[in-house]
């Protein structure tokens, strides 16, 4: 009840920042909503070419770009900001004042921040699985929209803790920027179905970096398409993945040396 | 080359911050870490905060081990550093303040009640609505200790609270943490590499250099011991022999006009008396030895059988500490 208090708190404080500079928020929104389109066209131009891809239609698989778009203005929206944040903070020591802090450390380092912006390609998203929705003539049975809120949210669980165990490397090596960047380019993939990919690349795209869990299996879900095995692995991936980085905050943040006054 | 070198084959080694430290601070004690930069301060304070883990030796404040970080202790404590701030830059000091009134669960009332003094005694008033970017440095220096002591915390960590202040904002803030502790008996923690918030503000003050603890204990007694005199400085009307002032003291200096004595403290009323009805002086005036010099010594290491003495330690009154 005090998390939820101080959640909305947040959220406030967040939003009087992002009013602060409103020429930026709306460049920012602007930006979000241009690059779904980017994604949407190129996805859209390549199926001039071919009728299927790894076994999914151009409308199914426009399914996976609305998740793809839609993950990626979670990140911008919550993860963005709040790693970007801790990198600093440890770089320049003030995460002693979150450390200081009687509440859960993990808590407030990671849901401090918000870049209101990513709302709007969170709605890009959403907009593109109603127009894929549209063309296909379908609308989602129950079971798989119920389906799809657990593989939704297991999706957003498994992100919030690879972009946690991102963080917390910034304890050990703290200058770590790039390597956000480098997931956002991995993470291009994932506005393709997995089953795109052959060999090893799928494998790693489904067991190392899982983003096969984060647009594909959800897609599926939503789609009708879902095993009841793989929405199992995915819960039992994201309370893993969640329990593991949880706890390499935990000792990253005992590793901390802070910055000199 | 060095960088090059360090890039890409880094050799670790380990650099012992600080080094059998010890110290035990009544509650109510106003305390003063002094030493040059780099000597251990900021690290013993981390540990007190529960920051950083020693990795030998043991820290108790409150009855609790810091590094546990049970939010039981954190809520008693807080950490003011002046290089670094816990204000949101862009949004004015008083959403800060309603943050941090959640996080440590402060009722209502009390809030209230805390921010209406500390506005009074810091003059907040208009700056807790100004966004934080727009406040000069002595403006954001009074929110932050502000917003460090809204949840009425009982020790008040202070690591440079008065770096890169002007003197009259330096003095407001030392009336006000010694106005804080006279009222809520808190416990300060004090480092500063500035003299003068230690001298105005701590009876008791722990040199430390490189890690060690070159003094603890009263910071007059350290005075006697080191600099058991005043310093006497003279005018004269006219040129007077430098011979005849040997009776009054020890003569630092002397040109004739001028001349500076060192005279034992106990004698130093008296010393002037004579010299008065003795000599013709144009002007006297009597100084404490800079309190710079006589920490100067003791980092030299030139005051014999300091060490850690302990037994020096007075009990120390909060009371009389303003």
């Amino acid at each position: 009840m005090r998390y939820v208090r101080l959640l909305a708190l947040f959220l406030k404080s967040n939003l009087l920042m992002e009013l602060e500079y409103r020429a930026n928020f709306v460049a920012q929104a602007a930006l979000g909503v241009l690059w779904a389109g980017v994604t949407f066209v190129s996805v859209t131009v390549f199926f001039t070419q071919t009728d299927a891809l790894g076994g999914w239609t151009y409308e199914q698989t426009l399914v996976i770009v609305a998740l793809s778009v839609l993950i990626e203005g979670g990140i911008q929206l919550l993860l963005q900001p709040n790693v970007d944040k801790i990198i600093q903070m440890v770089r320049e020591g003030t995460m002693d004042f979150v450390l200081t802090k009687p509440v859960n450390s993990q808590f407030l380092a990671t849901l401090r921040y918000a870049r209101y912006s990513g709302l709007a390609d969170m709605s890009a998203g959403v907009a593109i699985m109603l127009l894929a929705f549209i063309r296909l003539g379908y609308a989602p049975e129950p079971i798989a929209l119920a389906q799809f809120a657990v593989m939704l949210a297991a999706s957003f669980v498994i992100v919030y803790s690879i972009w946690l165990l991102m963080a917390t490397l910034s304890f050990w090596f703290v200058k770590i920027d790039n390597l956000t960047e480098l997931f956002r380019a991995l993470f291009d993939t994932a506005r393709f179905p997995v089953t795109t990919f052959s060999g090893l690349v799928r494998i790693a795209l489904t067991f190392v970096l899982p983003i096969a869990f984060m647009t594909t299996f959800p897609a599926e879900a939503v789609l009708g398409k879902l095993g009841g095995a793989t929405l199992i692995a995915a819960v039992a991936l994201a309370g893993f993945l969640f329990a593991f980085s949880a706890w390499c905050w935990r000792r990253a943040v005992l590793s901390y040396s802070s910055a000199s006054s | 080359m060095g960088s090059l070198r360090a890039f890409v084959a880094r050799k670790y080694r380990t650099v012992k911050a600080v080094d059998d430290v010890s110290f035990d601070i009544e509650a109510g004690e106003m305390v003063g870490f002094l030493g040059p930069n780099g000597a251990g301060k900021t690290t013993t304070l981390k540990v007190l905060s529960g920051l950083l883990y020693p990795t030998s030796g043991t820290a108790t404040v409150l009855g609790f081990t810091p590094h546990k970080r049970e939010p039981a202790y954190l809520k008693q404590f807080t950490l003011v550093m002046g290089q670094k701030q816990q204000l949101l830059w862009d949004l004015p000091a008083i959403e800060t303040f309603l943050i941090n009134q959640a996080i440590y669960e402060i009722p209502r009332d009390q809030y209230a009640a805390t921010l209406k003094e500390l506005d009074q005694l810091l003059d907040l008033g208009p700056l807790l609505k100004k966004q934080v970017r727009k406040l000069s440095l002595g403006e954001r220096m009074k929110c932050e200790l502000a917003a460090a002591l809204l949840h009425r915390p009982k020790v008040l960590f202070l690591d440079e609270p008065t770096i890169g202040l002007d003197v009259t904002m330096q003095v407001r803030i030392r009336d006000f943490i010694a106005e804080y502790n006279r009222r809520h008996g808190a416990t300060v923690i004090l480092t500063s590499h500035y003299m003068a918030d230690v001298t105005a503000l701590c009876d008791r003050i722990i040199v430390i250099d490189k890690g060690k603890v070159l003094y603890d204990g009263n910071f007059r007694a350290l005075i006697e011991r080191v600099a058991p005199y005043k310093i006497l400085k003279l005018q004269f009307e006219q040129p007077v022999a430098c011979e005849q002032l040997a009776a009054f003291g020890d003569i630092a200096s002397c040109d004739g006009m001028t001349a500076v004595l060192h005279v034992p403290r106990s004698q130093a009323a008296e010393a002037a008396a004579r010299l008065l009805t003795q000599v013709e002086v144009d002007d006297v005036n009597f100084e404490d030895p800079p309190v710079e010099d006589i920490i100067r010594e003791v980092f030299a290491g030139r005051v014999a059988g300091l060490g850690t003495a302990h037994e020096q330690t007075p009990a120390v009154n909060p009371a009389g500490a303003g």
